[in-house]
């Protein structure tokens, strides 16, 4: 059966075969702790880059159309009463397919409302298993999916524009080093990692990077052709049979490279979709670890490998949430912070309860970067498309106006982090309320303050 | 059950009910506690570890014992810094009622009755009053001519007494149901379990404030009201593992398993 709506169509039997698949096949003691055991006090809307702009966005909230799907199937009372007095839903009906799928799309999994929860709940992790089922009942947006497609299927190799960025990237890289860079070498030390998104939003970033590997006379290489758009971009849409395929790939060029390090500029979701997600789902264990750049840099730095020339300024270092929270790396960032400025400044919130952009995962970065991003590789933005995309601003101005206030509060002129989506939504917020600061990887700061001692 | 008390047949009230009922609540809870943690048993699935050592993520014992305190600490930091009136409430309120449910003399007696060496724990016994430091039901309700309380608490019996836990527990309680009634009116989530569970906590603290402070003052009522509180609160114990009041003893275990995998085994892989 399909239901329309204006210009809305949700086919609600694709909807109910998807809630069964998804509930009845990803149950275990973490995901059952997680449904069952939530008071409803609330403590998580503290941490929620979404609750300012409405408290049905609270992480407690969103989460609760799965629990209301769970305690339909797995307790007593949800298969008793729990239907009469509304506590409990075998389906959803079309309105609340509707919030549904409205609700996924406030959620980047940043992973906040754990630490804040008193009982470590991980709501991220139950509005992961709707996103799941609003995308195998197709209620994922268009734009989304078709970006996503191009990765799974390959075919994004296809496209110029792609292949220039990539191509263009390599060629910076030899004009700034001035000889050849080496290209897919088996065991190398580092296998320098990057994904098209950040050869087209910041390939002057990479460029650094390389710089860098080569000023150090580090043994590493590079990748002649990226292995994905930005993979697996499946894991934030809610596909995880695409995200699989797409790991399998990424595993078998890590295996066929058989680096020490794989390193990472972003700290995005790439970061511990690659080092932990990607390895438990093949559940294979890795010869090389996948790191992030400033892990790798602390590390060296720490060896007294090279001595970095500090500056003045306030500076501040943002957490990504995947890689901070999720990936475990806070202190890494802070060594070479503490060494660029003796003005190094945390933000109110940091660390584990590092505010969050609001971008990223399931919030899938700028509406404006989306379009010009589908519109450069040719995907035709609907009408309900651009809909959905504005309507992902109002989050980002909201939660801007706590990171610009955080960032005005320490009177930081620069806010370095290490996740190429980030450094888009703190850059929006910045110019957005005209803040004196500015936004960058920490890669650019670092790369001319870099003196070498040994090699 | 019939418990002779002076001429009155307490036999006729829920008193000796209460007390009949209390070995079966605690084995229904028990049996409801078992199937709780038996779906985890048959749930669990063991975690894959891909990387069993990182010469990157060396973290120190230190660090790992501050990490676990800091677990613990961190939702009611952040809440204080960021909703503070709700935190504060809430941290407040759960102060109030542990203390009130172990260490108010009365419930220590009545502890210390099924499991024996509760008693070792009578020196930190919070009195009924601030008036004198003795239980309520054998003492005249009026104001004490006798010596200040000589317990462990000292002064501190002015806020560490039954009745003030009491006030206080009423106050934030009903605060708890006012906000609970918000969220219904702005279309928040909320379950029956909420309801379930706070209104029977509040009508049980009614329940034992009215039969401590004899109102209505006449040993037939102050029996029947005993009895109730018992009652409910053994209602209360008998539904836990089916209601949000386990999150008492499953808080331990969600911190814990915080702290395992996003700092231990983060540092540890």
């Amino acid at each position: 059966m399909s239901v329309t709506m204006g210009q809305e169509s949700i086919n609600l039997d694709a909807l109910k075969r998807a809630i069964d698949d998804v509930f009845y096949s990803q149950i275990d003691s973490t995901i059952l702790y997680y449904l069952q055991s939530c008071v409803n006090c609330k403590a998580c809307e503290a941490a929620c880059p979404f609750t300012p702009t409405s408290l049905k966005y609270s992480p407690v909230n969103k989460a609760e159309i799965a629990r209301q799907l769970y305690r339909s199937r797995f307790t007593v009372w949800g298969k008793t009463i729990g239907r009469i007095i509304g506590g409990s839903k075998k389906y959803l009906n079309l309105e609340e397919a509707e919030t549904m799928a409205d609700y996924v799309w406030h959620c980047t999994n940043c992973g906040a409302c754990m630490f804040v929860c008193p009982m470590a709940i991980d709501s991220g992790a139950l509005i992961d298993l709707l996103r799941q089922v609003a995308f195998r009942a197709g209620m994922a947006p268009k734009i989304y999916t078709d970006i996503e497609q191009l990765e799974v299927s390959g075919k994004y190799w296809d496209i110029p524009v792609f292949r220039d960025a990539w191509n263009n990237l390599i060629l910076k890289m030899k004009e700034v080093i001035g000889k050849d860079i080496p290209l897919d070498k088996k065991n190398s030390e580092v296998l320098f990692y990057a994904s098209i998104y950040e050869a087209m939003v910041y390939p002057d970033v990479l460029v650094k990077v390389a710089k860098i590997l080569d000023m150090l006379g580090k043994d590493w290489t590079f990748m002649s052709k990226p292995l994905g758009i930005r993979p697996p971009v499946g894991l934030v849409i809610g596909d995880k049979e695409g995200a699989l395929n797409v790991m399998k790939k990424v595993y078998a060029y890590f295996t066929e490279m058989s680096p020490k390090y794989v390193m990472l500029t972003a700290g995005g979701f790439e970061y511990p979709a690659l080092r932990y997600t990607m390895h438990e789902v093949l559940k294979v264990q890795p010869k090389y670890e996948v790191v992030h750049v400033t892990e790798l840099l602390a590390k060296w730095y720490e060896a007294k490998e090279f001595e970095i020339e500090p500056i003045d300024e306030v500076i501040t270092w943002h957490d990504p949430c995947q890689l901070g929270r999720r990936g475990g790396v806070f202190e890494a960032p802070r060594v070479l912070m503490k060494a660029l400025s003796k003005n190094f400044k945390e933000l109110p919130s940091h660390g584990v309860n590092s505010f969050c952009c609001s971008r990223g995962g399931g919030g899938c970065g700028l509406p404006s970067m989306v379009e010009n991003m589908a519109k450069v590789i040719g995907i035709p933005i609907s009408e309900k498309d651009k809909k959905f995309l504005d309507s992902t601003l109002e989050p980002l101005i909201k939660a801007g106006k706590i990171k610009v206030n955080e960032i005005n509060k320490i009177k930081a002129s620069e806010v370095l982090t290490g996740c190429p989506v980030c450094i888009e939504s703190i850059g929006f917020s910045i110019d957005y309320y005209h803040a004196n600061a500015k936004v960058n990887h920490i890669i650019e700061l670092l790369a001319d303050r870099i003196k070498v001692t040994k090699k | 059950m019939q418990i002779p008390y002076a001429t009155y047949p307490v036999g006729n009230s829920l008193y000796p009910l209460a007390l009949d009922l209390f070995v079966p609540t605690v084995f229904f809870f028990f049996l409801g506690a078992s199937y709780r943690v038996f779906r985890y048993l048959v749930t669990y699935q063991k975690p894959f570890i891909p990387y069993p050592s990182s010469e990157l993520r060396q973290v120190s014992s230190w660090n790992k014992i501050a990490n676990l305190v800091n677990t613990f600490a961190n939702s009611s930091r952040v809440g204080i810094k960021r909703k503070p009136v709700t935190t504060g409430v809430g941290l407040l309120f759960h102060i109030a009622l542990v203390l009130i449910i172990f260490l108010l003399a009365q419930h220590m007696v009545f502890w210390a009755y099924y499991i024996p060496p509760y008693s070792a724990l009578f020196p930190l016994a919070i009195p009924e009053s601030s008036e004198d430091g003795l239980l309520a039901l054998t003492t005249p309700n009026h104001a004490s001519i006798t010596e200040f309380v000589h317990d462990i608490w000292g002064p501190l019996t002015v806020i560490l007494n039954g009745q003030f836990l009491t006030f206080f527990l009423i106050i934030f309680l009903g605060i708890y149901l006012g906000h609970k009634l918000l969220l219904a009116i702005e279309g928040l989530s909320l379950r029956a379990g909420d309801w379930w569970f706070f209104v029977l906590l509040y009508i049980d603290i009614l329940l034992g404030f009215f039969a401590t402070a004899h109102i209505p003052s006449n040993v037939y009522w102050y029996d029947n009201l005993l009895g109730a509180h018992i009652l409910v609160a053994e209602i209360i114990i008998a539904t836990l593992p089916f209601t949000r009041g386990f999150h008492m003893f499953e808080f331990y275990l969600g911190k814990v398993r915080e702290w395992y995998f996003m700092v231990y085994r983060r540092g540890e892989k």
